[in-house]
């Protein structure tokens, strides 16, 4: 087990009548990004806000680097609430300050690290305004340099990416793989499965409480893609097999997908296709992000 | 970055007062305090004024009487108004109250009537001495005709007063200690009121922008707590401690050292039972901010509260005579923070009372500051919606 790992060993959680969190298993390792994907209400704020000590789970543990969560150990974490929490009538970097102290910040290195991140989120001008004089966006900036603010030796991020434009969230992804390569454990949530599919190492996918997949983000998807594959036969878009345990899904522009059973040899395929002409491309087709979601969605 | 519980303590209490220093509502609210206790104190010493002074004019015949007014002046007593009355002489009346100065001109006519000449009125205090006066003057002349001695003459004149023999002697106030009750009453009641709603809106502002969920995953949420309550109570005291500072300064300035050392000696107790009565229900106030989920909410949440502050003012105000009815209040937790200080200055409590009643305050305060810190626990967290109390108390014993 890698030093820095965050880890997350059979949480269950109940509110009331309903199974929150039913055995989440999983773990967060070092100079990885994790994406922490799942419908609302799938649990993931519960998991976050049970990893950073804000929620009391009914069982189960949480250490990092094999250590409990103490007091001391959770205030190493950043985290970044899923609604989002600052003072609406207090400056941008006074808050910032504020916050850096309460996490044992010294006062000048508190200082010197709040201007550092306004000046890297852009927010320099906005330093001594009130929060919420500044537009939503800029509010989620002043709220990721609270998480960064203690340069914390893990990041626990709920939506980060929520409410940004395009290049924010460009700027937010790369500070968040920069983090990463710096040995920290990253873990965030997100319903944009494009962007998590982009930027993750690692994947949970959590449905109804519980974790139904976890690891690394490309074997996830081979472990499921099948026996799909897709085969571009340049000049003769259109083309379809006509083989014994083939069954076509689509044919056309984008080349012919094709399913094949367990029979089915995906050699014949390729030798059927480069008789009808030169083979521009022949790939197993991986299931996308969205597909694995709405298959454990099911 | 491993936590230290006095530095985090002091951090939150740091915050509080930071944002209340720069609170306008509380800025002004307490110039305006400022501002009416000084006003207080300094208008009434300016109106009193000196004793007053008048010059009369007499004729002649009129002197005797003239001279008994300025004697009866000068001595005061006998429920006679006092005041410093110049006699010149005159033969004309009329010509005599032409000069502004003369306040009135005295002479005597035909008949013996003593006559009085203003141009548009006569002080009341100088009539009153005038006719007493008159009066004296006759009584002598009639004394005299019968035979009586000068002595004895005197002796009708001008009577002994009776003496006074107080058994148990109050301190001898310049204010009436009603008066020092309702002004430290009212006092308290408006800071206790204030700064409690200060807390409860301070932990509902954390708790509906959700920056709570931040500070609670690094400082425990009885920490939390403790800053705060220690900032209001800081803040609170000093607010205090402000106003009756500059009431005193304002006394001081005027020449009243007599008020300055009256208030000093009963300000010992009553700020004693101040901090401990404000500490007593801070934690509620933070449990009264919890259970709301938004600003909304607190007009609700805090109602309860606000009638624990307001039931000991108005009990104090108008509850002032000494009975058991008092004496029960001075020692019931809620009430005896206002009521004994109030027994105090009015001399009805006995040396070891006010420290029995701060006992019983004092071991009040430990329980609900228990009682506050579990449920502010259980219920800072639920963001959702307002908590009930049940679920807060049960929560609260699992945070």
């Amino acid at each position: 087990m890698t030093h820095a790992t965050l880890e997350v060993r059979d949480l269950s959680h109940r509110f009331g009548d309903r199974q929150a969190l039913d055995g989440v298993t999983f773990e967060v390792r070092p100079g990885r990004l994790t994406g922490f994907v799942g419908a609302n209400g799938a649990g993931k704020t519960t998991t976050m806000r049970a990893i950073v000590g804000v929620l009391a789970p009914d069982s189960g543990r949480v250490t990092f680097r094999g250590e409990p969560m103490t007091l001391d150990v959770r205030r190493r974490i950043g985290y970044m609430p899923e609604e989002r929490g600052l003072y609406p009538k207090m400056k941008v970097a006074e808050q910032l300050v504020y916050l850096a102290r309460v996490l044992g910040v010294p006062r000048e290195t508190a200082r010197a690290r709040a201007r550092e991140l306004l000046e890297a989120l852009g927010l320099t001008e906005r330093a001594e305004d009130l929060l919420h004089t500044l537009s939503l966006g800029n509010q989620q900036r002043v709220q990721v340099a609270a998480a960064l603010i203690h340069e914390p030796e893990v990041l626990i991020l709920d939506e980060p990416f929520s409410g940004l434009d395009p290049i924010a969230m460009d700027a937010m992804a790369e500070r968040l793989r920069a983090r990463a390569e710096a040995g920290v454990p990253v873990l965030f949530s997100s319903h944009q499965l494009d962007l998590v599919e982009r930027l993750c190492d690692d994947l949970v996918l959590i449905h109804e409480g519980r974790v139904v997949a976890a690891g690394e983000a490309r074997a996830l998807r081979e472990e499921r893609a099948g026996r799909r594959y897709r085969v571009v036969v340049d000049g003769s878009p259109g083309w379809a097999p006509v083989l014994a345990g083939m069954t076509v899904v689509e044919a056309g522009e984008r080349g012919t997908v094709v399913d094949l059973d367990e029979a089915a040899d995906p050699q014949a395929l390729l030798a059927a296709a480069q008789q009808a002409g030169p083979v521009g491309h022949f790939s197993r087709v991986l299931p996308s992000l969205a597909d694995l979601f709405a298959e454990v969605a099911r | 970055m491993s936590a230290s519980r006095t530095d985090l303590i002091r951090l939150v209490a740091g915050r509080e007062v930071a944002v209340k220093l720069r609170d306008k509502g509380f800025i002004a609210s307490t110039l305006v305090f400022v501002a009416v206790i000084v006003i207080a104190v300094v208008v009434p010493a300016l109106l009193e004024g000196d004793t007053p002074e008048y010059t009369v004019a007499s004729t002649v015949e009129a002197r005797t009487v003239a001279d008994t007014a300025a004697a009866i002046g000068a001595a005061g007593g006998l429920g006679l108004p006092e005041a410093t009355i110049t006699v010149v002489d005159s033969d004309d009346p009329a010509d005599a109250v032409a000069d502004p100065e003369v306040a009135a001109a005295l002479s005597v006519d035909a008949d013996g009537t003593v006559v009085v000449t203003a141009v548009d009125g006569v002080p009341g205090a100088l009539e009153e001495l005038v006719g007493a006066a008159s009066a004296t003057v006759a009584a002598q002349v009639v004394a005299a005709d019968a035979g009586l001695s000068p002595d004895q003459v005197a002796a009708l004149t001008s009577p002994t007063p009776p003496r006074v023999d107080l058994l148990e002697p109050r301190p001898d106030q310049p204010v009436p200690p009603e008066l020092v009750i309702v002004i430290f009453g009212f006092m308290f009641y408006f800071t206790v009121l204030t700064f409690g709603i200060a807390i409860a809106q301070s932990v509902v502002e954390e708790k509906s922008s959700r920056v709570v969920e931040i500070l609670v995953a690094a400082v425990p949420i009885r920490w939390l707590l403790a800053g705060k309550v220690l900032g209001n109570a800081v803040m609170a005291l000093g607010q205090v401690v402000l106003i009756v500072g500059a009431g005193l300064l304002g006394a001081r300035a005027m020449g009243q050292g007599e008020i300055v050392s009256q208030v000093l000696v009963v300000s010992g107790w009553f700020l004693a039972f101040f901090v401990l009565g404000f500490l007593m229900l801070a934690c509620l106030w933070a449990v009264a901010g919890s259970l709301a989920s938004r600003v909304e909410e607190l007009q609700s949440t805090t109602l309860y509260m606000q009638i624990a502050v307001m039931v000991p003012f108005f009990s104090a105000i108008l509850i002032q005579d000494e009975g058991p009815l008092r004496v029960a209040l001075s020692y019931f937790p809620l009430t005896a923070p206002l009521m004994m200080p109030a027994r105090v200055v009015t001399g009805d409590a006995a040396a070891w009372e006010p420290w029995a009643a701060m006992a019983v305050v004092a071991l009040t305060a430990l329980g609900l500051v228990a009682i506050g810190a579990r449920l502010y626990a259980g219920s800072v967290l639920n963001t959702s919606a307002r908590t009930k109390l049940g679920g807060a108390w049960a929560a609260g014993g699992r945070a």
